[in-house]
């Protein structure tokens, strides 16, 4: 059996106010790009958290190319990047040293090399010493991205990446992804609302609606499936249903 | 390029220590926890010192020197104990934790990071106190000998215990426990005998300061500036008590850190 990228089997999770995901199988194959979609509260970051080992499933298990969370952790961890729309760059460093450290973090021994390839992948290389709090959000979310590729993981997880850039750079870092994916058979599961975004980058989407696996297919099986014309209707569709629930 | 995993988590625990040495760099006001109120503390301590020993008569003309030994071994504990609980703090400040977890950096690595840097600080805010102590007061921390070594490795662990059990109750209870950063000493502080024997307590409260590890150390400390001969049951006691509380606060932190997990507390730093 081919080993995945990440196999994540039965996952569920219960929070005090109630079942956060029920039930997700979620498979990324090694050089796949995986959508994870669905309305707010679906459960798609807390299926990200549980699939990096951040948090602890109720039920279910995960891996990673054959890791197995959460003793395998540090191995598993090697081999991923992360990055998130919504988290921060800390004010008192520069973006060298931010990616400096996350370099060594990840073990590499040229870790400024890493970096400012990284940097210019993205078209940021002019950022390298600027400090947080000179920085756009867009370009606080750009260098997020640039960290989680500078030691060119195998598997790429990125929660609403995109959130906060302006349509050319999010055109960049949708392009420098694409390439990286190409380059290195890097693996991608990615969540965004930008269902465009998702169709360009994606090769197969998983939809979730109140922690369970709805959908999973290409993006045009699933709107022909649901009767739509593309991603945006089956979103609009579920988000309505879960309203209505 | 990689190397081999000693190196690899070498490597980890600079970058934890070099991350904080940024932060310090450019956040002056932290310099106060540094510096500021070490030399503060020597100067109220030395001054009272000198003061209640101009009228004092006999043996209590020590009090200058249980002063200021108290307070230069006290700034070890404290800064090797505000320095890790600060330095996890930041984390949670920057909302940084998130992307360090997602590392394949390990707990200790961590932790080992966070401490060495306290180190470069506990130097140099135990190097402001013994200097002002010298120079203002005539107090020569090198008198106490070679004895201060032991000492000063047993409340370095001290204080790196009561951190982990800092960051041990922000994992479980949230920012609503960050005050404990800077509280949770000042409670030990008193029971502890840090300038005064243990005997001087009040008699009901007395069996909690002897099971503190920090008093035998603050005790023997007391005692080789006195001109004791190395007080080895004091050490005994205060390394076993020290003991103790490091291998509590490691299961304490594993626990809250387990529970955090389980709880997605995670979603508290996004």
């Amino acid at each position: 059996m081919e080993t995945a990228a990440l196999r994540a089997v039965g996952l569920v999770k219960e929070y005090r106010r109630g079942r956060a995901v029920d039930g997700v199988d979620l498979t990324v194959r090694t050089g796949e790009r995986v959508g994870l979609l669905g309305p707010n509260g679906a459960g798609k970051t807390t299926t990200i958290l549980m699939s990096l080992g951040v948090v602890t499933p109720d039920a279910g298990s995960v891996e990673i190319f054959g890791h197995r969370l959460p003793r395998a952790r540090p191995t598993a961890m090697a081999e991923v990047g992360f990055a998130a729309g919504y988290l921060p760059l800390p004010n008192q460093m520069r973006v060298i040293e931010y990616l400096r450290m996350f370099g060594r973090l990840y073990g590499l021994r040229r870790a400024d090399d890493a970096a400012q390839a990284a940097l210019e992948r993205f078209g940021v290389g002019h950022l390298a010493r600027a400090l947080g709090t000179e920085l756009s959000s867009g370009q606080k979310t750009l260098v997020g991205i640039v960290k989680a590729v500078l030691h060119e993981p195998r598997l790429l997880v990125l929660d609403e990446p995109t959130a906060s850039l302006d349509p050319d750079v999010a055109q960049r870092v949708r392009t420098g992804l694409g390439d990286l994916c190409a380059e290195h058979a890097t693996a991608l599961l990615v969540t965004s609302h930008n269902m465009v975004e998702v169709e360009r980058l994606c090769e197969r989407v998983v939809f979730l609606a109140r922690g369970r696996v709805v959908a999973d297919g290409t993006p045009s099986d699933i709107a022909h499936r649901f009767g739509r014309d593309g991603l945006e209707g089956v979103f609009l569709h579920l988000a309505r249903d879960e309203e209505a629930a | 390029m990689n190397s081999g995993p000693a190196a690899e988590s070498a490597r980890r625990v600079f970058a934890i220590a070099a991350r904080h040495a940024y932060v310090l760099r450019r956040s002056p006001h932290r310099v106060f926890d540094v510096v500021v109120w070490p030399a503060v503390d020597v100067v109220l301590f030395g001054s009272i010192g000198i003061f209640a020993a101009s009228r004092a008569t006999g043996t209590a003309r020590q009090v200058t020197l249980y002063l200021l030994v108290g307070v230069v071994l006290w700034h070890v504990v404290y800064q090797a104990q505000i320095a890790v609980a600060t330095g996890f703090l930041e984390e949670t400040w920057s909302r940084t934790v998130l992307n360090l977890m997602v590392t394949p950096m390990r707990e200790w690595e961590y932790l080992a990071g966070v401490a060495l840097f306290g180190l470069v600080k506990l130097v140099a805010g135990v190097g402001v106190v013994a200097l002002i102590a010298w120079g203002a007061y005539a107090f020569d921390v090198t008198s106490i000998g070679v004895g201060l070594i032991p000492i000063a490795v047993l409340l370095l662990a001290i204080g790196w215990a009561i951190a982990m059990f800092v960051v041990g109750l922000v994992l479980r209870f949230g920012s609503g426990a960050e005050v404990l950063a800077w509280g949770i000493l000042f409670m030990t502080m008193p029971l502890s005998g840090v300038f005064y024997p243990v005997s001087a307590l009040p008699a009901a409260i007395r069996p909690i300061g002897r099971a503190l590890p920090t008093t035998h150390a603050f005790e023997a400390g007391r005692l080789l500036a006195a001109g004791r001969p190395t007080p080895w049951g004091e050490l005994w006691l205060a390394g076993a008590g020290t003991a103790v509380l490091v291998v509590a606060s490691l299961g304490y932190l594993g626990w809250m850190l387990r529970i955090f997990r389980a709880r997605g507390y995670i979603t508290r730093y996004l």
